[in-house]
């Protein structure tokens, strides 16, 4: 038992770095070495294989040290389109085999199915190089982007980084039908701005958070990136535990913010009067009022990506689309987030009613994402859940792309334009 | 332990937006391009036809907040580098842009007042050990945020990989152990 002289108040953020770099507390700033618990990657030309070849011919480590701390998935370039594709996997599964580590393929995008597998254990540290794992913080783990830095976690034990401040977001008020969680993040880059959480870590609470599914926050915590933010957590609760029951596969003490935590500030948002929105490109900053936007033609519709292709997703678009047609010629592709996620929207009857309105579903993968698959045209225009509007994200830099919640992209690909989802919802009711 | 140099060279170019996505400085569409010489080629020729043959080895690049906002992808900078360009004065970066570039050894100096100080072609110093960035033309200088000891010791090893080696052969990283 500490003794409360000695006793530092500590946020998440703090006491999982603490653990993983061997001390009792730290502090905003300190210069810390923190053993990862799992080291998570996915295979992508540059990525993987470049760490593979460069541990061994670099440092000469023919073994990673602990082969368990780490695991692989394919989920780009699934399935392979080219000898060139399917050679770089097949290099994934072997160097998996040959080390040891998992290699998961075709069960869906990697961020979604480490949380599925139980990774996102509350309390862990979880370093990736893509800065989107952080959607693991949902449930109480500390997920870092590390980019290159994961290569030290492929040679090391441990990886170097300074401990951020944190930054308490606390979402107040209750949000209305049609409104989701995809619209409280962007709402917050809205009035928080885009770096307004710059290297630091963001603990999310309130009643919003209390009340949103874990759904919901995994669509929160991976956007973290846009507001400048290392990573997002959420405090795990009942609803996170139930979520976990059986999958935790981690053994690590799960962290709660001490009531005295040190927060480098606390932001209260509001979401009492929030509308759907809608992110206009080129840059994931542009939120504007989905009403501002009503009315401009699409041609195409994307609903998926590891931050908007999970079940309430798709519930919400079945909820939309049942009964009705999608407009001849809009190209509406639906992708749920892992196999487990499109299986149980099969059980629900949620993949019937998309594809009898005229959706195509696909299976789980990031190709949607970055255009190779469903590519737009110059001067086609989509509504999309990915997670990024740039020019040329989905096809022709001539190409515009539209971001916002799961319904919208539904109500749009029933009218051929930016559409506002709750009328058709009013009717469900 | 090697000190940084100092970076001495003319501002090649002003990249004025906040939240500026480094993906359009090559265009979206030529990220996946590997070739060093042809993605040279194409560093801001929708903003700057020609840009290419005005970058003299040393030159910088003048930025302002939360630059290299958006997906971080390493090609823009790549290709900076194979013109000569030596580093990115900024008002502020985006953090995953900023740790995947200094694991690149490659400069980026935090420099709040930046953007409204430095014009195109002006001389730009950056002065490690003053820890200032000298605009001679402007006859001003303006102070600048310190490196983390990691970063810094990134950046003098010439990139993550020449510093891990070093850290590494000095003693194995074990969780807890200090570390410069």
């Amino acid at each position: 038992m500490t003794t409360s002289s000695k006793r530092v108040p500590q946020t998440m953020t703090e006491k999982i770095l603490a653990r993983c770099s061997g001390r009792d507390s730290v502090r905003p700033g300190d210069e810390i070495e923190a053993r990862p618990d799992v080291v998570i990657s996915y295979d992508f030309p540059g990525y993987t294989d470049v760490f593979f070849k460069e541990a061994r011919e670099e440092f000469g480590v023919e073994k990673v040290s602990s082969p368990e701390r780490y695991v692989l998935f394919i989920d780009h370039m699934v399935p392979a389109a080219s000898p060139k594709e399917e050679e770089l996997h097949r290099g994934t599964r072997a160097w998996g085999a040959a080390q040891g580590v998992p290699v998961h393929e075709r069960k869906g995008i990697g961020h979604q199915v480490s949380a599925e597998l139980g990774y996102a254990t509350p309390g862990a540290f979880l370093v990736h190089f893509d800065g989107h794992v952080s959607q693991l913080g949902a449930f109480g783990a500390y997920a870092f982007g590390a980019r290159k830095g994961v290569l030290e976690a492929y040679v090391s034990e441990t990886i170097a980084l300074r401990v951020p401040p944190t930054v308490k977001v606390v979402l107040t008020g209750a949000l209305q039908p049609g409104v989701m969680a995809r619209d409280v993040f962007h709402h917050m880059v809205r009035v928080m701005g885009p770096s307004s959480c710059a290297f630091k870590a963001v603990e999310l609470a309130g009643p919003v958070i209390d009340a949103m599914s874990v759904e919901g926050r995994q669509t929160l915590c991976g956007q973290a990136m846009f507001l400048g933010a290392t990573t997002m957590l959420v405090a795990p609760d009942a609803r996170t535990r139930e979520w976990l029951q059986g999958r935790a596969c981690l053994d690590v003490p799960a962290v709660q913010p001490d009531e005295d935590a040190v927060y480098e500030r606390v932001v209260t948002v509001d979401v009492s009067a929030l509308q759907p929105i809608v992110v206009v490109p080129p840059s994931p900053a542009n939120t504007r009022d989905l009403s501002e936007h009503v009315g401009l033609a699409v041609h195409a519709g994307y609903l998926g990506s590891c931050a908007s292709g999970r079940l309430e997703d798709l519930r919400i678009a079945a909820q939309v689309l049942r009964g009705r047609q999608i407009q001849p010629g809009f190209q509406l592709h639906v992708v749920p987030t892992s196999q487990a996620i499109m299986a149980q929207a099969a059980r629900e009857g949620l993949i019937e009613t998309l594809v009898e309105a005229g959706a195509f579903i696909s299976s789980p993968t990031c190709d949607y994402c970055y255009g190779r698959i469903a590519t737009m045209a110059d001067g086609q225009r989509a509504v999309s859940t990915g997670t990024l509007n740039t020019p040329g994200r989905m096809g022709s830099v001539d190409s515009e792309i539209y971001l916002c919640n799961a319904a919208v992209v539904a109500a749009s690909a029933l009218e051929g334009c930016i559409a506002d989802p709750r009328p058709y919802l009013e009717a469900v009711a | 332990m090697t000190r940084l140099n100092n970076l001495r060279g003319r501002v090649a170019w002003v990249f004025e937006e906040d939240d500026y996505d480094i993906d359009l400085i090559v265009g979206v569409r030529n990220i996946k391009i590997t070739d060093l010489q042809e993605l040279a080629g194409l560093v801001l020729a929708d903003q700057a036809p020609g840009f290419a043959a005005t970058v003299q080895r040393g030159d910088l690049l003048v930025g302002g907040r939360n630059f290299g906002y958006g997906h971080p992808h390493y090609p823009a900078m790549r290709a900076m580098r194979h013109l000569g360009v030596a580093g990115v004065v900024a008002e502020s970066f985006s953090p995953g842009f900023f740790r995947g570039e200094i694991s690149m050894g490659f400069p980026l100096v935090t420099c709040p007042g930046i953007l409204g100080a430095a014009r195109r072609g002006d001389l730009i110093e950056v002065d490690w050990s003053a820890q200032q960035v000298h605009l001679p033309t402007q006859g001003r200088a303006l102070p600048i945020e310190p490196l983390g000891a990691s970063e810094r010791g990134t950046l003098e090893a010439g990139g993550l990989i020449p510093y891990l080696k070093a850290r590494l052969a000095r003693a194995p990283a074990t969780p807890g152990a200090p570390h410069d």
